[in-house]
């Protein structure tokens, strides 16, 4: 019952993490500062293919890719308290089982291809989540280390097996050759704009449904764990069951943004499913703001975006620049920029208050 | 016979290597509880700085002594301007050192571009040593020298020495440690400080068996959490363990059975954490 959220609050920080008694506000105040923001922001990505040239609309099929990526991962660790080092393991494990099942499989029809892909990458959540949760502990978002090294290993043991087994992987050169998906059943041939529609399509769903999810009866208790297990336990919450759970729903949808990466870029490399990759995911979580929902779809932009301008004019500089980015996200705006976001969009809003 | 004896040669010498790659780690992460996931890329920093001074002077010595003050320097920088005000963030501390490392091996590939290079193997260690028929360079003989001098040294600095006494005491209670007007800030800095300078010394000692790509400080850095893992945390003569088990274990499957060699170490690496996060030998430091 503690973790039923309480109405009516809307001064403080709207979406942070801390306030559990805050849900979203259903009322007809919420609809300029919530719902007109993503309405226009919606019209402005649908209508975007029409008006710019392809290469910006490849770059923001990326960026929602990595958004969707970002935001799964902000399951775990902005509402779970839950520091995974591998969550760039579903990512690729998710984009590895829909290539292989293309390429090997022979599976061609896009439906068959992502339900399956998201429940292989959902069952390799779940057996990879028994061991990791072993070490984790009650209430460990204080000296989750441990945690942190069994998934960053699990990662890393995913990216060696992906370079052993060639005649499945290809090994370390990659998988290649994986087509835009076919959806020849709606009569719809791919192509780069209708891929752009397609990828837009899933991720807004994704964002739907984890929107609901965390705004639910169970995202609140996962609060509730982050800010004090041993209470949720008292209140008789099986923890371990919803940090167990929140693991395999934050890895079935990393492994959805896996797949449409896959198809993104034609080619899996196992380096995708590493410690680099993972050190991407938690910046973009990081300096977005894991506190506020939208947080990592802002990371993901200014991410994917700066990588984008850094392989157009210093093409070979791109670690360095990101070893600065993450020198700022964590040094000097801690907080995310997210909230830097909200707080300005709030003072509009509001006057000068 | 002889194979068998030379395999254990190999595996005692990679352990040694080992150890040294991990001593430095084991001390920041172990004992002070801050973990640098950059220090596979001080060690190849090390590694590159110690290169650069003998392809100038051709002193092997002078190398490494320099490899270890260039990089003790850089970890001095990142402990005092990061990670210094990261205490207890673990995740951030993570994020922040993986990121400087790949942002460190992209300096050094702008620097010295990216072939590896290989070390000469100083004059005073050149040359094999004849075990049956086969033959075994007498410079692993040295790196285990080495090794067993600087596992005594750090033993010794642990047990017996006031700073050992020092970060003991702050690694069981930190406030405590300060309200007896002890500068712990300033001994777990020069404790940083020693433990990056120990990377790169083992860097450029490792030069003529490992050489020097900018790449390479990845798969050090995964050995270097499999060896203090595996070992357990906290004591440097678990760090030792973990090294010997990782090395041997590591080495004799490269010669029995190759084809899962590559997942041996991982393997052990998972089972310990699983059983015994706290590794064989060591307590829990968090």
């Amino acid at each position: 019952m503690a973790a039923q959220p309480r109405p009516g609050i809307f001064t403080g920080r709207l979406f942070t993490r801390k306030a559990v008694a805050v849900p979203a506000e259903r009322s007809v105040r919420s609809f300029i500062p919530v719902v007109l923001p993503v309405i226009v922001i919606g019209a402005l990505l649908l209508l975007l293919p029409t008006f710019v040239p392809s290469y910006i609309q490849s770059l923001v099929t990326k960026m929602m890719i990595f958004a969707l990526f970002g935001v799964s991962m902000n399951i775990l660790w902005g509402y779970g308290g839950i520091p995974t080092f591998g969550h760039a393991a579903f990512f690729g494990f998710g984009g590895y089982a829909c290539g292989i099942l293309i390429i090997h499989g022979g599976i061609s029809n896009f439906f068959l291809n992502l339900v399956l892909a998201i429940a292989l990458t959902a069952l390799l959540a779940a057996g990879l989540g028994i061991p990791a949760f072993r070490v984790y502990g009650v209430g460990a978002s204080d000296n989750p280390i441990y945690f942190l090294l069994v998934t960053l290993a699990f990662g890393e043991l995913l990216v060696r097996v992906a370079i052993t087994a060639r005649s499945l992987t290809g090994g370390s050169t990659g998988l290649a050759g994986i087509p835009y998906p076919q959806l020849d059943v709606l009569g719809i041939t791919i192509n780069s704009r209708s891929f752009y529609f397609l990828v837009l399509i899933i991720v807004v769903v994704c964002f739907f449904i984890i929107y609901r999810i965390v705004n639910s009866h169970y995202g609140y208790a996962l609060r509730g764990i982050h800010d004090n297990e041993r209470r949720m336990q008292a209140l008789g919450y099986n923890t371990w069951l919803y940090k167990y759970t929140s693991y395999i729903l934050a890895g079935a949808f990393g492994g959805i943004a896996g797949v449409l990466f896959a198809y993104f870029g034609g080619v899996m490399i196992p380096g995708t499913m590493g410690m680099a990759m993972t050190d991407i995911v938690f910046l973009i979580v990081i300096l977005g703001s894991a506190s506020v929902y939208f947080g990592p779809i802002v990371g993901a932009v200014v991410i994917v975006g700066v990588e984008y301008l850094a392989s157009l004019y210093v093409p070979d500089r791109w670690p360095l620049i990101m070893g600065a980015i993450i020198v700022v996200a964590i040094m000097v705006i801690p907080q995310g920029i997210g909230v830097l976001l909200l707080d300005l969009w709030r003072r509009l809003i509001h006057g000068s208050t | 016979m002889s194979t068998f004896t030379i395999t254990t040669l190999n595996g005692v010498s990679y352990a040694f290597i080992l150890f040294l790659l991990a001593a430095g780690f084991s001390l920041t992460f172990g004992v002070m509880g801050v973990l640098n996931l950059a220090h596979g890329a001080l060690f190849m920093m090390g590694a590159y700085f110690g290169l650069a001074i003998v392809a100038r002077l051709d002193t092997f010595w002078l190398g490494v002594l320099i490899a270890a003050l260039g990089t003790g320097l850089v970890g001095l920088g990142i402990y005092y301007f990061f990670l210094r005000h990261l205490y207890g963030k673990v995740p951030e501390q993570a994020v922040l050192t993986i990121g400087l490392g790949y942002a460190f091996a992209n300096i050094v590939l702008w620097i010295w571009g990216p072939f590896a290079k290989m070390g000469m193997t100083p004059s005073l260690f050149t040359g094999v040593v004849r075990v049956g028929t086969l033959a075994f360079p007498i410079y692993r003989l040295a790196i285990v020298g080495i090794g067993l001098a600087v596992l005594i040294l750090l033993w010794w600095m642990q047990d017996k020495t006031r700073v050992g006494a020092i970060i003991r005491a702050g690694m069981d209670n930190k406030e405590m440690t300060r309200s007896l007007g002890i500068n712990y800030g300033l001994v777990s800095t020069l404790v940083f400080l020693f433990g990056a300078a120990l990377a790169g010394f083992a860097g450029m000692l490792g030069t003529p068996i490992l050489g020097a790509f900018p790449s390479m400080g990845d798969a050090l850095l995964l050995l270097t959490l499999m060896v203090v893992v595996v070992g357990g945390t906290g004591y440097i003569q678990g760090t030792m363990l973990g090294a010997l088990i990782i090395g041997l274990l590591d080495t004799f499957g490269k010669a029995y059975v190759p084809e899962i060699a590559l997942f041996t170490s991982y393997m052990i690496f998972l089972v310990v954490l699983l059983i015994r996060p706290s590794g064989l030998i060591g307590r829990k430091v968090f």
